[in-house]
């Protein structure tokens, strides 16, 4: 219906459009009358077509008048009405279209299922819930002029604008003018194009208004801040509110900053709280985060694989954090990845990369196994395993008695790192009877720990629908975090020669401008030579993935 | 010779009520005595009978072709104008092939024709493919409408003397006949119009209006506001005086004789209103009286509004209401809103701390005293207040609710085809309006009470008063369902706009339409007058805003950018600025007074038609809602806005 109001051009097919004779016929069967003449039952059709497409016009109007945009029986039962036609009383539905469609023999058909109900079923089962009660809310839409950013109102810039400004510049150029969305007029934009003649393109501008300075000093300062239970409104508050949108940039660059400088001082707390505000921010459902990805992945792939995240690594549960940033990490390459930005296949790489190499601390090889394993078992399969039994070696070396508590620690952790995450991949690769030999002998030390779990992930009835043969990819229905399969089938033909960045003199205009992290190899301690003065930077993604794909060479 | 088939027609009435005698003298006297008893006249076939044509079936669509292209091959100035003839001529030619029984012909014309009309005329298009055959023409509306009346195009004498050249010329008796016999030509002097022009005022049903239609003198002024002061000194003083705790009988007076500006500023009398006592109003009761200084009080507080100080907008939200609302209507003082169910039922919520009083009983009513001066409170029982109320009694969705200016009394209208008044004291439903044929649309209350108007898919809209169960006046002449009607401020005019996708104007005291208005594109579903009274602000299914000047029915301006139907308007009390919501979830705010201000310049008559202004500049500013259409606007007296919608969750 809508379709038609809106494409008034599109209904060519609409003119003399009738039912079929074979309907017809079938509906005559359908009612005992077996041998219907062709032209009687072009009759019928014309005489039936006609009507129905009247009784349709007039349901349209009590459609309009009930103020909906979507026509339903009542409609139609209040046409046949006026018309003085019995109407279908009791014809009620509970799906939208009930036709069901089948072909064959290369006929189409379409028919309504009828199931037998059972009077008994219907008496002894309990009565649906009542509808509730219609209720009155009121809320500010505007005040003097300026929409309030409530949960009531609609984002002031909605998600699907948002999207559009990261992916596609232009669109902003073009609506450059047009732009009401924000609440403020936007006259001074109009005047000066009637003036200029060249289209210079304006400085951007980015004023906070003093309420806006105040909540971000305030919510800034209870994320990071001593109180638990301001921190948990201010994380409440970053995950709900439509309208921070607009503080966005500024957010980012306190997190990113935040990361920087508290990884040199190892303070693990920060850190989490950082942390917590990234999965706030990304639980938000108001807004689109990918414009800001050039400061959070870096943070966040920071306190996945940094060498040292605390004072005491002996004792502090930094693999926590670990942890919770690797689902964070998860959880951005689910959202945002695209075709374009190939954001999955960029952190798959960075993370495999450390478990190409045997001088990497295991603090930061259990991140990168952390990271791998949450992004779903394709992953894993791919890149885990074939280095299992590399890693086994390492692990393996850790348990000579001239190694540090801190080290044999970190071994202990990624031992019980990769029973857990393999159990599930290795239980469906390998054939039921499981040696124990052929595990030692093929993963080396951890063999017998990961035979043990899969022996018990055999046991264990598993509730999930596991793919029985091998070949077969496996449903990642735990963590489902890989959003499609050609990416995996990019991973997992993954080139390695092939070079991941634009290099950096190809197109990198602002080097010169003052905020280009260097990161020196193996000395962690060193990260931040220069920090960023400017508090809103100009988004210039490249020389940020340059640090990432620094990062994964920390050590 | 048309004389003749009326009488035919009368003696078939005859006939078949077997009124001999009358037959017989009526045959007498009209000396048809030759005609054979048993004439089989169909009534029907009688009025179709232009359509009899002996062309050649196959002629149509190269006639058609021809007329195109001489259409295209005019020159740029009567280009325009000549393209309207082709709609018409087209849907005549189809009309006629479909009575001749040519139905492959009929058809191939549509297909290949149909497409390239207008986009406005694609809807009228459909539902005429729909009829294939002769005998489906009988009873149809819509060939109904275009057999029985002209189609109207105002043409300028330049134009139509090209036109009828080239006929003349090309002798081509198809189209020759469908222009003489269904086509009436609204000539006038000077330029042709040019695209723009002509599209702003095509779109309706048949046509334009013709310029005899809009000619009467509308009276569009305010009528002249009783003096209250006068009154209330006079007479007892009002409820809010007492809040004073003047004793003094004195000083009161000495106090309203300062407030003297503001309740007689009106005392000019304006050219264009109205006679006070052209159309019989109500008389006052004190009630009544002490409501309308109550809400002059709170006009002075008014927040006087413009591009500047926009207003602030409070959107009550319909929760849990996925459609099940039909309507929503808020009272004038904005104390209480009645929304409307498609399950007929009616429900009052107040939007202010107050409950929902009942009037006592008539054994507890016997002993209060009636001279006391709280006796409208002391009649109302506090214990049985409640903090909302449901009507039941109609039996099918309530499509519109109207409250009375002092709340006392509730309207609605229904699918049922009936109109009922709801007691708001008793909380009882107290007349049953039936009249209309069809389910009633609109309801709409007079600004003074006593009057109403509704109006019905019968294409009828009635005015009726209160203490009547007869219509006093039925307005007859839309062509299609009348969805919306409205009162003047000044009580002497009604408003309609119809699914024919015009807005007329009726006089209430004739009964005469005074006004006929093209230029939209779709149904109409909204209307609104300005608070001057001169012009009228109505907006529909295609989206856009149509302002009218109602001093010779001219649009004046044409307000694009909502993406959805128009369900409501309403005008800010100081006439500055024009709301209007719709089912797209946005809110648009323009300003109205920009707008009248560049009106006030012109110089415009009856035959010169304004250039109608498009909206953008007129735009102030646009405020979505969360997925919660639009259904009803309304300013408070001091100029708060308060939309309602239901919520539509995702």
């Amino acid at each position: 219906m809508e379709d038609k109001i809106k494409n008034p051009e599109i209904n060519s097919q609409h003119f003399g459009t009738n039912l079929s004779l074979e309907s017809i016929k079938i509906i005559a069967e359908s009612i005992g009358i077996g041998n219907l003449s062709d032209s009687a039952a072009k009759e019928l059709s014309d005489d039936i077509s006609y009507k129905l497409k009247q009784i349709v016009q007039d349901a349209q109007k009590f459609m309009n008048h009930a103020k909906r945009t979507r026509l339903s029986i009542a409609d139609v039962d209040h046409s046949l009405k006026i018309r003085n036609i019995e109407p279908q009383y009791g014809f009620i539905c509970k799906e939208f279209i009930p036709f069901r469609f089948a072909s064959g023999g290369g006929r189409e058909l379409y028919f309504q299922e009828e199931k037998e109900v059972d009077l008994n079923d219907v008496m002894t089962s309990t009565a649906p819930k009542a509808p509730l009660e219609v209720t009155l809310r009121a809320h500010w839409l505007c005040v003097d002029g300026i929409q309030p950013t409530i949960p009531e109102n609609p984002p002031p810039l909605s998600k699907d604008a948002q999207i559009q400004d990261s992916v596609n510049p232009i669109k902003k150029i073009e609506k450059a003018d047009l732009k009401d969305t924000s609440g403020k007029p936007a006259i001074k934009a109009h005047k000066l194009k009637t003036h200029e003649t060249v289209h210079i393109k304006q400085l951007a501008q980015h004023e906070l208004s003093v309420e806006q300075q105040f909540y971000y000093k305030e919510i800034t300062e209870a994320c990071v801040g001593a109180d638990e239970a301001r921190r948990a409104e201010a994380l409440q508050s970053l995950c709900c509110d439509p309208g921070i949108h607009e503080m966005l940039p500024r957010m980012c660059t306190f997190i990113a900053e935040g990361v920087k400088i508290n990884v040199v001082q190892n303070n693990l707390a920060i850190l989490i709280y950082l942390m917590r505000m990234v999965r706030a921010l990304l639980d938000n459902p108001a807004l689109f985060l990918e414009k800001y990805l050039h400061e959070l992945i870096p943070s966040v792939s920071t306190c996945i694989v940094s060498k040292q995240l605390c004072q005491r690594p002996e004792v502090d549960n930094h693999w926590a954090l670990r942890d919770f940033a690797a689902k964070l990490m998860a959880q951005i390459c689910k959202n945002f990845n695209t075709s374009t930005n190939n954001l999955q296949t960029r952190v798959t790489r960075l993370f495999s990369t450390a478990l190409q190499n045997d001088k990497v601390p295991l603090s930061s090889l259990y991140g990168a196994i952390e990271g791998l394993s949450e992004l779903g078992h394709e992953v894993i399969k791919v890149f885990i395993i074939p280095r299992l039994k590399f890693i086994s070696e390492r692990v393996c070396n850790m348990q000579a008695t001239d190694i540090s508590n801190t080290e044999r620690n970190a071994a202990g952790h990624i031992r019980a790192l990769l029973a857990k995450v393999c159990a599930p991949v290795l239980k469906t690769m390998r054939p039921s009877p499981d040696i124990i030999e052929d595990y030692k002998r093929d993963f080396g030390f951890l063999g017998p720990a990961l035979h043990q779990s899969v022996m018990k992930a055999r046991q264990t009835p598993s509730t999930t629908p596991t793919a029985s043969t091998a070949s077969s990819i496996s449903v990642p229905s735990v963590t489902p975090r890989i959003t499609s399969t050609p990416i995996q089938r990019q991973i997992s033909q993954s080139q390695p020669s092939q070079k991941f960045f634009v290099t950096k003199a190809a197109n990198s205009p602002s080097t010169s401008s003052g905020n280009i992290v260097k990161i020196q190899q193996n000395n962690p301690q060193k990260i931040f030579i220069q920090a960023p003065k400017t508090v809103f930077v100009a988004a210039n993604t490249q020389e940020h993935e340059l640090e990432i794909d620094d990062l994964s060479h920390l050590e | 010779m048309a004389n003749k088939n009326d009488i035919l027609a009368v003696l078939q009435v005859l006939k078949k009520y077997n009124l001999k005698g009358t037959e017989n003298l009526l045959r007498q006297e009209a000396n048809l005595t030759d005609i054979p008893e048993n004439f089989t006249h169909d009534a029907s076939d009688s009025v179709l009978q232009a359509y009899q044509s002996e062309g050649d079936p196959n002629s149509y669509e190269s006639c058609y072709i021809e007329l195109r292209k001489f259409v295209d091959s005019a020159l740029d100035i009567y280009k325009y104008e000549l393209s309207m003839i082709l709609y018409p001529v087209f849907v005549h030619m189809y009309i006629e092939l479909v009575y001749n029984n040519h139905e492959e012909q009929a058809k191939a014309l549509m297909e290949k024709f149909g497409e390239e009309q207008e986009y406005y005329y694609q809807d009228d298009l459909k539902r005429l493919a729909m009829i294939t055959k002769r005998d489906q023409m009988s009873g149809n509306d819509l060939t109904d409408t275009f057999k029985s009346n002209e189609f109207i195009i105002r043409i300028s004498r330049d134009t139509l003397s090209l036109l009828k050249r080239h006929l003349q010329e090309k002798k081509a008796s198809v189209v020759m006949n469908i222009i003489n016999e269904h086509l009436y030509f609204d000539l006038y002097e000077g330029m042709a119009r040019n695209k723009k022009q002509c599209d702003a005022t095509a779109g309706a049903l048949l046509g334009e209006a013709r310029r005899q239609d809009n000619k009467v003198k509308v009276y569009y002024g305010l009528l002249k506001e009783p003096d209250y002061q006068q009154m209330t000194t006079t007479q007892a003083p009002p409820p809010e005086e007492d809040d004073d705790e003047v004793q003094d009988g004195d000083k009161p007076k000495k106090k309203k004789q300062k407030k003297d500006p503001l309740f007689s500023k009106k005392s000019k009398t304006d050219p264009n209103a109205p006679a006070s006592d052209r159309i019989p109003l109500p008389q006052l009761r004190d009630n009544d009286k002490s409501e309308k200084i109550k809400a002059l009080r709170e006009a002075q507080k008014r927040v006087n509004l413009g591009p500047d100080s926009l207003p602030s907008v409070c959107y009550y939200t319909l929760l849990n209401s996925l459609y099940s609302v039909t309507c929503a209507e808020i009272s004038e003082d904005s104390s209480l809103v009645a929304i409307g169910f498609s399950d007929a039922t009616i429900k009052i919520w107040p939007l202010t701390p107050a409950k929902l009083r009942e009037l006592k009983s008539a054994e507890q009513l016997k002993d209060i005293d009636r001279d006391v001066d709280d006796v409208l409170v002391r009649m109302m029982d506090d214990r049985k207040a409640e903090t909302s109320r449901i009507f039941t009694g109609h039996s099918g969705p309530v499509y519109r609710c109207s409250f009375t200016f002092d709340r006392s009394l509730l309207l609605s209208c229904s699918e049922d085809s009936t109109i009922r008044l709801w007691s708001l004291q008793t909380w009882t439903c107290l007349v049953v309006y039936k009249g209309h044929l069809n389910p009633v649309w609109d309801v709409r209350f007079s600004p003074h009470g006593h009057y109403f108007v509704s109006c019905s898919h019968d294409k009828t809209a009635r005015v009726w008063a209160t203490d009547s169960h007869q219509p006093l006046r039925i307005f007859t002449g839309h062509l299609s369902d009348v969805d919306c009607c409205v009162f003047h401020p000044n009580s002497n005019y009604v408003a309609t706009g119809s699914s024919d996708r015009t807005v007329r104007l009726w006089d209430v005291l004739s009964g005469n339409h005074v006004r006929l208005m093209t230029g939209h594109k779709a149904s109409i579903f909204s209307l609104a007058f300005s608070m001057c009274g001169r012009y009228l602000a109505s907006g529909g299914s295609d989206k856009v805003i149509n302002l009218w000047d109602l001093a010779h029915g001219h649009l004046v301006a044409t307000l694009e950018g909502h993406t959805s139907t128009i369900h409501t308007l309403c005008f800010s009390r100081d006439g500055t600025i024009l709301a209007t919501g719709a089912l797209d979830c946005n809110l648009k705010l323009w300003d109205f007074s920009k707008l009248c201000e560049d009106l006030s310049g012109e110089n415009v008559n009856v035959s010169h038609n304004p250039d109608v202004r498009s909206g953008e500049n007129y735009l102030l500013r646009t405020f979505p809602t969360k997925q919660s259409p639009f259904i009803a606007l309304h300013f408070t007296r001091r100029n708060l806005l308060y939309g309602v919608g239901m919520f539509e969750s995702s």
